[in-house]
């Protein structure tokens, strides 16, 4: 699945990566941070999209629900340990993936990709006009479970390099076999004996999950969550971000993230219209590169 | 008689005003080969389609060894073992014939996450069986036509079925390609039911131990193959409507 020089450049990366904050440098951890964290994102998306053959417009939303569950108990309940607020903001993250999941994939297709985007706007309007969730302005983060920016860039580090070892070994089970089965063709592996929504639905709470795990790490970070978190504009940054990684990769999507945070830190010194700079790079990298930046990683291998 | 394995209870299918199956009730042998003949339009792949769940009957019943599947989804029919195949190679292109066959006999396995030895071994034995062994490597899309038709034999041989229903299995093969799935369908008669639609009938007499000749969605007449071959009424239904 990975050639050999991928294997090499990603292990030198994930190194590089963990030597980081043995320069002290804040700046570049907070933006590594985020980065990794895009990537934890990105990956998880990449279970649906470049393996189940799902493309999911929600994903923001469970994100978002691991980011506002970790604010909301640690403002609402002081909670902040580690062992206790991660697995619940997965857990929550889960069980909304498990109701939208249930619902949306009742439809296929465009109207799969439609019925996601919906709820997810849904969820954005309701935590917009939730006081409780501290509305439009969202809440702080009162209690970090980790407040040293050293432990919360080695946990998010950690967590990184855990999901990617997950996902593959996850796709080479079984169970993703018979995933990548669906995306060639559902109907047969339904003849088979297959009972393909349930697989789909399986896969669609655990990158749920993932992505909660992501929010959660991106709200320990920043300390503060808004609705925005939920807005389809970041469900669709998030999609942009495994097709310009290649999707279908899983590596691939954590390379995206971290050159969209390159792009956007570079383009914003340049210029306020840096997202036009995104747009014509995701143009030329579907234009060009079809199978992404991982792409780029394989075709040098020839 | 042997006893009926699938049994149709006057089941029909309309599409608005057509009734594609029109009161079909049929009896499937145990053991048996029976074949579905009949011209084009007869409604041959719609009776296949309600029999594998993936059309639902506008009315009558479906029986499995007495148990009513009338409702129940593909999946659920496949995994009582009821397989099928469909007109054209219906295989995953982008997958190697050792993958199709894999995945076809992982259908059956109770694990989700953990390999199965019982699972490959089940799938090794089918692809040795519809004779692609060696092309275990090769990706599906590279196969010739015939040989991608034996792939889709292979797979539902590896999900391990009572019952087979081929749809149209020498569709589209030349001579050399045909008479290599006459002899693979002649080596799982001896051990599995099968219901063949198929248009071929020099294949169709040699197979099958009962024939029924469906026109316009209805039994025309239903027997032996030598009884078939004699009715007059079949005669005369083939050369109304198919006379060159």
């Amino acid at each position: 699945m990975i050639s050999s020089r991928a294997r090499l450049f990603l292990a030198l990366g994930a190194l590089a990566l963990a030597a980081v904050p043995a320069s002290g440098d804040r700046f570049w951890m907070q933006f590594l941070g985020k980065a990794m964290i895009g990537g934890i994102f990105a990956m998880s998306l990449d279970l649906l999209v470049g393996f189940a053959g799902l493309v999911s417009l929600a994903h923001a939303a469970f994100f978002g629900l691991g980011a506002y569950l970790l604010a909301g108990l640690s403002n609402r309940y002081q909670l902040a340990q580690m062992a206790l607020t991660l697995p619940i903001c997965m857990a929550g993250a889960a069980a909304g993936a498990l109701i939208i999941g249930w619902l949306s994939l009742r439809a296929a297709g465009v109207y799969f990709i439609m019925v996601t985007l919906a709820f997810t706007q849904m969820l954005y309007y309701f935590l917009n006009d939730a006081p409780w969730f501290g509305g439009s302005d969202g809440l702080y983060v009162a209690l970090r479970p980790l407040s040293n920016p050293i432990a919360a860039y080695y946990a998010i580090w950690i967590a990184l390099v855990a999901v990617f070892a997950f996902l593959l070994l996850l796709l080479r089970s079984p169970f993703g076999r018979v995933l990548i089965g669906i995306r060639g063709n559902e109907q047969r592996m339904r003849s088979l004996g297959f009972p393909t929504r349930q697989y789909l639905l399986a896969a669609f709470v655990l990158a749920g999950s993932l992505a909660g795990l992501a929010g959660y790490l991106d709200a320990n970070l920043y300390g503060f969550v808004n609705p925005a978190l939920f807005g389809w504009r970041e469900s669709g940054l998030v999609l942009m971000t495994v097709l310009l990684g290649g999707k279908g990769t899983l590596h691939g999507p954590a390379l995206g993230a971290l050159l969209l945070a390159l792009l956007q830190q570079q383009g914003e010194r340049l210029t306020e219209h840096w997202t036009a700079i995104i747009g014509a790079v995701v143009i030329a990298v579907v234009l060009f590169l079809p199978r992404g930046v991982a792409g780029l990683l394989e075709a040098r291998r020839a | 008689m042997p006893e009926a394995l699938l049994e149709t209870r006057d089941l029909s299918r309309r599409f608005g005003a057509l009734a594609a199956v029109d009161g079909v009730s049929l009896s499937f042998a145990e053991g048996r080969v029976h074949a579905v003949i009949g011209p084009n339009g007869a409604g041959k792949s719609t009776f296949l389609n309600l029999l594998s769940g993936e059309l639902r009957a506008t009315s009558g019943r479906v029986f499995f060894r007495g148990q009513e599947l009338t409702r129940a989804t593909p999946d659920r029919i496949s995994r009582l073992g009821i397989a099928r195949s469909y007109q054209s190679a219906n295989v995953f292109a982008e997958l190697s014939c050792g993958e199709c066959v894999w995945l076809a006999s992982h259908s059956r396995a109770r694990t989700l996450v953990f390999p199965s030895a019982g699972v490959a071994e089940r799938a090794r034995r089918a692809l040795a069986t519809c004779g692609l062994a060696e092309r275990a490597g090769v990706r599906a899309r590279q196969l010739s036509y015939g040989e991608q038709r034996q792939l889709e034999i292979g797979m539902i041989l590896a999900t391990d079925p009572q019952i087979f229903l081929l749809d149209e299995p020498l569709a589209g093969l030349g001579h050399d390609e045909a008479q290599r799935i006459v002899a693979l369908l002649q080596e799982l008669a001896r051990r599995h039911t099968i219901v063949l639609v198929e248009h071929d009938m020099d294949a169709v007499f040699s197979i099958a131990d009962t024939i029924t000749v469906l026109v316009d969605g209805r039994v025309l007449e239903s027997g032996a193959p030598d009884f078939i071959r004699q009715s007059e009424r079949v005669r005369e239904a083939y050369l109304g409507s198919d006379a060159p």
